[in-house]
């Protein structure tokens, strides 16, 4: 309370020398920025100064006559405290006794307790031994029942894994045997079919044999019937061949009276021949004859006419003769006549009579040949008519000749003629005979060839009867030999299979024996295995009955072990009781050391309270003392400003009187406030009480009223400040510096109202943050942006005037493009902006 | 002649940029506004402790919006970009009933700046799609807008995270910056 109390007086003064205005308008004073102003500022004592010193003297003195009835409250509180130290020993005291009895009860209690505890344990345990002995001595004899009826469980095991062998063993065997038996059955089977298809074959065989018999046997009948007619045949064919004999001989007879008859017919036909020829010859004679004579007939005319010719012929050649000579005679005479007229050409005349003597001979020549060619023709022709008369006359002889033997050959024709006739009829009659004859003997020899065609067929028909027998007979005497075969291949067949059928039943009956053997060693095995159950349960119910014990044995220790753990769990509970009465013990040394600490305390409260009241009379007139100047510096700033703003002071005043009860008010508050603390630590009324809190809350409302009244003062006084500058013309930089302090205030956090190092420290901190972000965005964003940053840095950096002046320049060179300060980039910009000077 | 020809470009298309100021208590949804405006989406955002500047193009008007951390350590140094403000958004969270008053008591030691003398104000009744928001009139009324003078105000009801009522607000301070030039 003292340490709150200080604070406010502290942050009053702090508040106090800011003069204090009336002249806000009423719209800005919310009640939120009231209050808070108010929680921050606390009370204000600045108004005590508006009040008269009487009053204030008079106060004290009430306040002094307080602290006296305080003082004297204070040695009746130290006598209390003394009451309270007497009473705080007595109960120590007591407190010890109860301990050391209490002590010494839990040691007894605790003794006793352990003793039977022990003997209880010493009891038990010795129980429990012995216990643990006999089950031991049980365990052990359980054990080893237990071991032997394992060992006969292992060898029944064992028996019952031999039969059980034994048992496949048999079944394997069976599984042969059945086996074997099925094969066996097969294989008859087999063999039964082969037989059978064996028999079908012979069948069919048999079936071929009778065929082939009775073939056989028709072609044996129709052997004996063409033995028959062959017999028949030959009797014909004898027949035959004696007729034949009998013609032969008449053909003989027949042929020798043909040779005759021909020879008869040669000689008659020589006779016609030598007749004809003799006949061709006179009738060549009288041919030649005739010839002769029309030849001869024929030479005279010819002769004649060739006579005649050549007379003929003679004359033209006389005549032309004739007429040569003539000619000649003339060419003479007119040669002549030349040599007559030409006597100077004696020599060629000369030549030309030569000439004409050699054509007078030719001539002559030419007359001579011609006589003697018409002598010759003469001769010949006279010849020749002899000749003719000759040939005439035996002409005449020859028809006469001719005549004669005409008639002769007509006879001897007629009797020929009659004769050839004759004989055309005998031999007509013989050649028919003859024909009849050969006729008959063609007939015979076409007999004769067809039995001997028949003799042959029947002969090869023998034959091929004779090949067919002896094929059967050979096919007979295979399948003979075949089904003989067979049979003793069946009968080998089965006598092996009838042996293997006697040794298989005599191992099936080896192994029923075994298998009966076996049946009966199993009975016996199964007679053992019921007798080792039986006894196995025997032995099971021992168990049974052992284990029942061991349970029940079990059971007793658990009970005894549920005692000891009750027993245990008692001795743990008497433990904790224990503790807690120690606890108990040393919450009650505690209680009597906070209780000596609270009577420290409360001396030193007293000594503080002492300390505060004498700090506070201090305080008092200090405050007395300053608010006198503050009136003095007011009043003389309302005297200023009379002229201009009258309603200001007559506002002012009223809030100067009402600062002043206030203050009064609360100076008559403070030792009552000193006084409530002293009761609240010690015996008060609390009568008492309640009034002191209704006045505590009386002093809020008056607070906060008085935090208005302050607020407006301040606006007021700004306002003032404001108004007084702009009169006066001072700098903006002062108004600036003003304005930067400004907002500290204004915040309307709780803890900026003052001027604490401490909130400024944290307010740096944020700062330092918004700091950051400000520079980083001046130095990231762009030039205009940046330009408005200006004064947040500054303001921030506490930059002078200056140094923001020339952030600003260096901005807006940067911004323009032609700056006024020369720089490297200068050089650069004009390159930029001359291209635009040809649009422009 | 930068200035010179970007004074004519600026008379000619209109696109000189206009400085605005989006202030109010941390917490309001300053930053939510200016990324909602800007890009027209709703971001993630962290308490800002310094500001945000964007450039957000409304109606072929290019504005250079600062939105400052509404922090109580740093409220202080709003004043340190109060220079050539065209206009102030003052962003209020209709659902703060308790810091309303501070609000108010921030909004009119903002208004008593020389600098801020020609700005226009805009108050963004923000948050208005939560149930218990108050209604523009009675946020007018406890931030004691009706006793202005000299400045043109309006008050918007708006909700950030919805996106409505911003095309308004925006609209309004457009014609205004316009008939005001």
């Amino acid at each position: 309370m003292f340490a709150r109390l200080k604070k406010k007086i502290a942050e009053e003064a702090a508040i106090a020398p800011r003069p204090g205005g009336a002249t806000r308008i009423p719209r800005s004073v919310s009640k939120e920025s009231v209050a808070s102003v108010g929680a921050d500022s606390g009370d204000d004592f600045a108004s005590d100064g508006s009040s008269s010193r009487e009053d204030l003297s008079s106060q004290l003195f009430r306040r002094n006559e307080q602290i006296r009835k305080l003082e004297a409250k204070l040695s009746e509180y130290a006598e209390q405290v003394r009451n309270l130290q007497k009473i705080k020993e007595k109960l120590e005291i007591a407190l010890e006794k109860h301990q050391d009895s209490s002590m010494r009860k839990f040691q007894e209690q605790n003794e006793t307790y352990q003793a039977n505890r022990a003997k209880m344990a010493e009891g038990m345990a010795l129980a429990l031994a012995k216990k643990d002995q006999e089950w031991a001595e049980k365990l052990a004899q359980l054990e080893k029942d237990k071991r032997l009826l394992t060992a006969q469980l292992q060898e029944m095991k064992n028996q019952s894994l031999n039969l059980f062998q034994k048992r496949d063993e048999i079944d394997e065997l069976e599984g042969f045997q059945q086996q074997e038996l099925a094969k066996v059955k097969h294989m008859l089977l087999k063999k039964e079919e082969s037989l059978a298809k064996m028999e079908q074959e012979m069948e069919a065989r048999t079936r071929e044999l009778s065929h082939a018999q009775e073939e056989l046997l028709a072609s044996s009948q129709v052997s004996s019937n063409l033995s028959c007619e062959l017999e028949m045949l030959q009797r014909q064919y004898s027949a035959l061949e004696e007729q034949r004999d009998h013609l032969l001989a008449a053909e003989t007879g027949a042929e020798s009276k043909i040779t005759t008859l021909e020879q008869r017919e040669k000689e008659l036909q020589m006779f016609i021949q030598q007749l004809s020829v003799d006949l061709q010859k006179a009738q060549g004679t009288a041919a030649c004859s005739e010839k002769r004579l029309g030849t001869l007939q024929a030479e005279p005319e010819s002769l004649k006419l060739e006579n005649e010719q050549q007379n003929h012929k003679a004359a033209v050649k006389a005549e032309e003769g004739e007429k040569l000579i003539e000619h000649l005679q003339k060419k003479v005479l007119s040669l002549e006549k030349r040599l007559e007229g030409n006597l100077s050409g004696e020599e060629h005349v000369q030549e030309l009579l030569k000439e004409k003597t050699v054509a007078e001979q030719k001539l002559d020549d030419t007359r001579q040949q011609l006589l003697a060619a018409k002598t010759s023709h003469a001769e010949t022709v006279s010849l020749l008519e002899t000749q003719i008369t000759k040939l005439n006359s035996q002409v005449t002889d020859s028809h006469a000749l001719l005549h004669e033997k005409e008639e002769f050959i007509k006879g001897l024709r007629e009797s020929s003629l009659s004769q050839v006739k004759e004989l055309g009829e005998m031999l007509q009659i013989s050649d028919e005979k003859l024909k009849k004859s050969s006729e008959i003997m063609i007939e015979k020899e076409a007999q004769i060839q067809r039995l001997s065609s028949l003799a042959e067929e029947r002969n090869k028909l023998q034959q091929q009867v004779l090949v067919l027998e002896q094929q059967y007979a050979e096919q007979g005497n295979r399948l003979e030999a075949e089904i003989a075969a067979l049979e003793k291949t069946r009968a080998s067949d089965e006598t092996a299979a009838s042996h293997q059928i006697q040794l298989l039943e005599e191992e099936n009956a080896n192994l029923k024996e075994n298998r009966n053997e076996c049946e009966s060693s199993l009975e016996a095995h199964k007679l053992e295995l019921k007798k080792l159950k039986e006894e196995w349960s025997q032995r099971e119910t021992v168990n049974v009955e052992i284990a029942k014990a061991l349970e029940e044995t079990r059971k007793q220790r658990e009970d005894f072990q549920q005692q000891v753990a009750d027993l245990t769990t008692l001795i743990k509970e008497k433990e904790q009781f224990l503790n807690e009465k120690t606890k108990t013990l040393l919450q009650k040394e505690e209680e009597i050391d906070q209780l000596k600490k609270g009577h420290d305390i409360v001396l030193l409260q007293l000594h503080q309270l002492q300390s505060d009241m004498e700090a506070c009379r201090c305080k008092k007139a200090k405050r007395e003392e300053s608010t006198g100047k503050e009136l003095n510096v007011l009043r003389l700033q309302i005297e200023e400003e009379e002229e201009e703003e009258e309603t200001l002071e007559a506002r002012g005043e009223p809030n100067v009187i009402v600062f002043g009860e206030t203050a009064k008010e609360l100076s008559d508050d403070l030792y009552p406030l000193s006084s409530d603390e002293r009761t609240l630590n010690g015996e008060v009324d609390c009568v008492d009480m309640v009034q002191l809190q209704k006045e505590n809350r009386d002093l809020e409302q008056q607070i906060i009223e008085k935090n208005k009244t302050i607020k407006q003062l301040q606006q007021r006084m700004l306002e003032l400040k404001k108004t007084l500058q702009k009169e006066l013309k001072i700098r903006p930089e002062n108004d600036i510096f003003e304005v930067r302090e400004k907002p500290s205030p204004e915040v309307p956090t709780a803890s900026t109202t003052v001027t604490n190092n401490s909130d400024l420290n944290d307010s740096r901190e944020i700062n330092f943050e918004y700091l950051k972000h400000v520079v980083l965005k001046f130095m990231s964003c762009r030039e205009s942006e940046a330009f408005h940053l200006i004064k947040a840095v500054s303001v921030l950096l506490n930059f002078s005037q200056e140094e923001e002046n020339m952030l600003k320049e260096t901005l807006e060179y940067k911004m323009s493009w032609f700056g006024s300060k020369p720089s490297p980039r200068g050089s650069i910009r004009p390159s930029i902006s001359n291209p635009r000077v040809p649009w422009s | 002649m930068g200035g010179f020809f970007s004074t004519i470009f600026s008379s000619l298309f209109g696109t000189r940029e206009m400085r605005i100021l989006i202030l109010g208590l941390d917490g309001a949804g300053k930053t939510t506004i200016l990324y909602r405006l800007q890009v027209g989406e709703v971001v993630t955002t962290i308490p800002t402790i310094g500001f945000n500047v964007e450039t957000v193009t409304y109606k072929n008007l290019k504005f250079q919006v600062w939105d400052l951390g509404g922090q109580t350590s740093i409220r202080p140094y709003w004043r340190c970009y109060y220079s050539n403000t065209d206009a102030v958004i003052y962003v209020v969270d209709s659902c703060d009933r308790d810091r309303i008053g501070v609000s108010k008591s921030e909004l009119v030691a903002m208004l008593e700046e020389e600098e801020l003398r020609k700005a226009i104000l805009v108050v963004f009744a923000n948050k208005q799609d939560m149930e218990q928001a108050m209604t523009p009139t009675e946020m007018a009324n406890s931030l004691g807008l009706p006793a202005l003078k000299d400045r043109k105000w309006q008050i918007f009801k708006t909700s950030a995270t919805k996106g409505t009522g911003l095309d308004e607000a925006m609209e309004w301070l457009v014609e205004t910056l316009k008939s005001r030039q």
